[in-house]
């Protein structure tokens, strides 16, 4: 028996490896299966659809657009103004200047006519105290403009305090230097609208990424395809979590987190969970959670939306030290909010939440990465013991490598169908050649992220946000 | 070179069955990024062509059209204009060029007005598309189905009327919203006939569709909305209050203060908020008197009320609120206290200190 130890070892860990990477390839089969019938569905429903019924309609409920900005004076001009160009009729811009270091404030104040006005917050959460105070514009053209000046809380506090301020049913909270396309309200707020049997908490629209695109006045003049490697593996990154993933979760009603780029609130629910938890990284997926797990509680019918139209384009990390700090800060948040919801995981009580969700979250999104380094691991010592047996290991590494292939040619041509925004001859191309690279250039470097995420977690509290250094969409 | 292709095979047949079945996979894999990339190519080719294609086929239905409408009368047509209709009849078996020849008539249906207009229409009948639209009523496709009432509601075919109204129960929202919508557009107010058999739920979406729609058409006879305002389905009480709200139909002021009873709160809300805008002083006193039996939300909406339509009378109730929990509470007792006791007692302001908010001068709300 003990003779046979490491042979059974070696059976036992091979079986595990094994059967958690098939588990891994047919849990993502069947979610773009599933995306790909929920994306025919909606392409099918959504050409009924009159947009400009909704926008200009005097009844369509109301909005706050909030966006909190921590040192962005180098666009936030632009940015506000792109927020303020949206076609909806019925709606506010909340900025948020979260104890900005720079000159945003004054830059604000001298675009936008801003004068200190008085004005009665509701505090229904705690929030860092005001700085300056509340502004609104003088030009009747910026009516629909308020920007808040309080202490430095970090993004969370920020949109807590906006969430107080908004008088408004629905609010969207989003990055300030986001583009949103003009008509992204009305795509959003319809599911909120659509509803009759069960109530719409919150829904998510698809973020692009919009590095080498050309932006004028904030608006999207045209779509181009970056150089840069980096960038270009995280659009097909992109381009596969919202097409084939999370089109896939929402018909399931399992959507876990929706972008903290860009997302619509019902802010009564909001309000009731508490708002945003000033405590995590990851605060878009942990409200989404809360909001969640209160409905469950409840006993309430209910849905996280998701509108896979390409609503907001956002500037993508182009260098690995940024990037490698996004992705850590995202791994972070989600080992934050699945240890704060545990309750919630494999609890049939919650539903699919508890049995589907949370489960797939916890195996597929936060153990993949140690399973990952764990097979390496197992990997080295099986060569420094012998035991490799290479023409198996080689076989396996290229049908992993062809599959990955395949899955993002898969996404590129569910692209092409549905929304078609590469268009410019020659960027299929490059698309197809970095279905090729992606797995090479980028996979291991979000592997070194996630493994640093789970370090600096447990060994390294300190470390919060981590900068991100714009050098601005409208110069790109 | 021979000989290392022999190896291989031979080293293939030799090998473990998995080992077999992964080069297998990986060929089969291999193949299919091979499919996959010339399916691509083709699809991005044909995308980039598509939008020329409907470019050239839309420029020549319009000369089409053109040479059409000029080549004659209406009434008789004369053997060019024959011509031209047989050709769209024969075109039109294709989808994409029906689609296209229907948006070419609908855009000049919608550019030109009078007998040319007329003509148009006519000769919607006259290349048959009128029959294969009314023909996809039954179709089992609802897509099919719902496409084909737009485009009947978009040619405003009234006659297809009672063979649609049939259809105002189907499973598909989609199709029942395009039903509603031809309903409304084409009838005006005696097309909310469907919310009398009405069964399922309006959303709110539809109901802002519609009220768009109605909202285009001036001077119309309002109907009678006691019924809807007595429905079982709460959608059309919904619905029929907003039409209330909208077109200021007092006359409905006894069944909409009957609705502060109904078992569902935001029709009692939507109630208040009606009587609200009507401004019908009567229900103060109703509710008044069931106030503290109301919810939270209803009683927000009373006080919001009270903002427009609160007497001298009320003061005493009002201050009673004056420490309330709720912040839009307290806010609208501060409103409505200004307005009346302004002259008597402007010292409301100063006195009145809650820990949870502040009043520097005025009150500024975000609007």
């Amino acid at each position: 028996m003990i003779q046979n130890l490491p042979e059974l070892l070696i059976n036992f860990f091979d079986y595990i490896f094994f059967g958690f990477a098939m588990a891994a390839i047919s849990s993502y089969i069947i979610l773009a299966i599933i995306s790909a019938f929920e994306t025919v569905n909606y392409m099918k429903k959504n050409s009924f659809v009159n947009y400009t019924e909704i926008l200009s309609s005097s009844i369509s409920p109301s909005i706050s657009i909030i966006a909190p900005a921590y040192n962005e004076s180098l666009n936030i001009v632009e940015n506000v103004r792109s927020l303020l160009s949206n076609h909806y009729v019925n709606y506010d811009v909340i900025i948020i200047n979260d104890g900005s270091k720079d000159d945003s404030l004054e830059k604000l104040i001298a675009a936008y006519d801003l004068v200190k006005v008085d004005y009665l917050i509701n505090n229904q959460i705690e929030t860092k105290p005001l700085r300056k105070g509340v502004f609104k514009s003088t030009n009747p053209a910026f009516e629909k403009l308020i920007v808040v000046d309080k202490e430095n809380g970090g993004k969370a506090d920020a949109l807590n305090l906006g969430l107080n301020i908004s008088t408004n049913k629905y609010v969207a909270c989003i990055d300030v230097d986001c583009l949103l396309l003009e008509d992204s309200l009305q795509k959003m707020i319809k599911p909120f609208l659509e509803a009759t049997d069960h109530k719409v908490i919150a829904a998510g629209g698809v973020i692009r990424i919009a590095n080498s695109c050309i932006i004028k006045d904030g608006k999207l003049l045209e779509i181009n395809f970056p150089k840069n490697n980096i960038v270009r593996g995280q659009i097909l990154e992109y381009l596969r979590a919202f097409l084939l993933g999370r089109m896939a979760w929402s018909k399931l009603n399992g959507l876990l987190v929706i972008s903290g780029a860009f997302g619509l609130f019902d802010k009564k629910i909001a309000l009731e969970v508490g708002g945003y938890d000033t405590k995590t990284v990851g605060e878009d997926m942990e409200i989404i959670v809360r909001m969640r797990r209160h409905m469950e509680e409840k006993k309430e019918k209910y849905r996280v939306a998701y509108i896979p139209d390409p609503l907001c384009w956002t500037e993508a990390p182009d260098n690995y030290k940024i990037f490698i700090s996004q992705r850590n800060r995202w791994t972070r948040g989600t080992i934050e909010t699945l240890k704060k919801h545990r309750k919630i995981g494999f609890n049939p009580k919650y539903n699919s939440l508890g049995t589907l969700s949370y489960p797939y979250w916890f195996l597929f999104e936060r153990l993949a990465p140690i399973v990952e380094i764990l097979g390496l691991f197992y990997f080295s010592i099986l060569i420094i013991t012998n035991n490799v047996v290479w023409s198996y290991a080689i076989l396996f590494l290229i049908l992993a490598y062809l599959f990955t292939v395949i899955f993002s040619i898969i996404t590129i041509i569910t692209e092409e169908l549905t929304y078609h925004q590469y268009t410019k001859k020659g960027m299929g191309l490059q698309l197809i050649k970095t279905a090729f690279t992606e797995p090479i250039l980028n996979h291991p470097f979000i592997l070194y992220a996630a493994l640093k995420g789970n370090f600096d977690y447990y060994f390294n509290k300190s470390i919060k946000w981590g900068e991100m250094t714009r050098k601005g969409m409208s110069n790109i | 070179m021979l000989d290392l292709l022999q190896n291989s095979i031979d080293a293939f047949n030799n090998s473990h069955p998995l080992i077999r079945f992964c080069i297998y996979l990986s060929l089969l894999f291999i193949a299919t990024i091979a499919l996959l990339l010339v399916y691509l190519k083709n699809l991005r080719d044909r995308l980039r062509i598509k939008g020329r294609i409907e470019a050239t086929y839309q420029k020549k239905y319009e000369s089409d059209l053109i040479e059409y409408l000029y080549a004659g009368d209406d009434k008789n047509i004369n053997a060019e204009q024959q011509k031209i209709v047989d050709y769209l009849k024969q075109c039109g078996e294709n989808r994409l060029k029906r689609k296209l020849i229907i948006a070419t008539l609908l855009k000049l249906k919608n550019e030109i007005s009078g007998e040319t207009a007329d003509a148009i229409q006519n000769l919607y009948y006259k290349t048959g598309f009128i029959n294969s639209a009314t023909s996809k009523l039954k179709s089992k496709k609802w897509d099919s189905v719902a496409r084909a009432i737009r485009e009947l509601t978009l040619f405003e075919i009234k006659e297809a009327h009672d063979e649609i109204i049939q259809l105002i129960n189907h499973p598909k929202k989609e199709v029942r919203n395009e039903i509603q919508k031809y309903l409304v557009q084409l009838f005006r107010f005696d097309g909310l006939e469907f919310l009398n058999v009405l069964e399922n739920p309006l959303s709110e979406l539809d109901q802002i569709q519609l009220l768009e729609i109605l909202n285009k058409f001036n001077n119309m006879e309002v109907p009678d909305m006691n019924n809807w305002l007595r429905s079982t389905n709460n959608s059309v009480i919904s619905f029929t209050l907003k039409l209330a709200k909208i077109y200021n139909q007092y006359g409905a002021k006894d069944e909409i203060i009957a609705l502060f009873n109904h078992p569902n709160t935001e029709i009692r809300i939507e109630a208040i908020n009606v009587v609200n805008h009507l401004g019908i002083f009567e229900a103060v006193e109703i509710l008044k008197e069931d106030y503290f039996t109301r919810t939270l939300e209803e009683q927000i909406a009373f006080f919001k009320m009270m903002e427009e339509m609160s007497m001298p009378d009320d003061v005493s109730f009002i201050r009673e609120h004056i420490q309330h929990d709720n912040f839009h509470i307290r806010i609208s007792v501060m409103k409505i206290m200004n307005l009346i006791t302004v002259d008597s007692d402007n010292t409301f302001k100063v006195n009145t200190v809650t820990p949870d908010f502040t009043i520097d001068k005025d009150l500024t709300i975000a609007s």
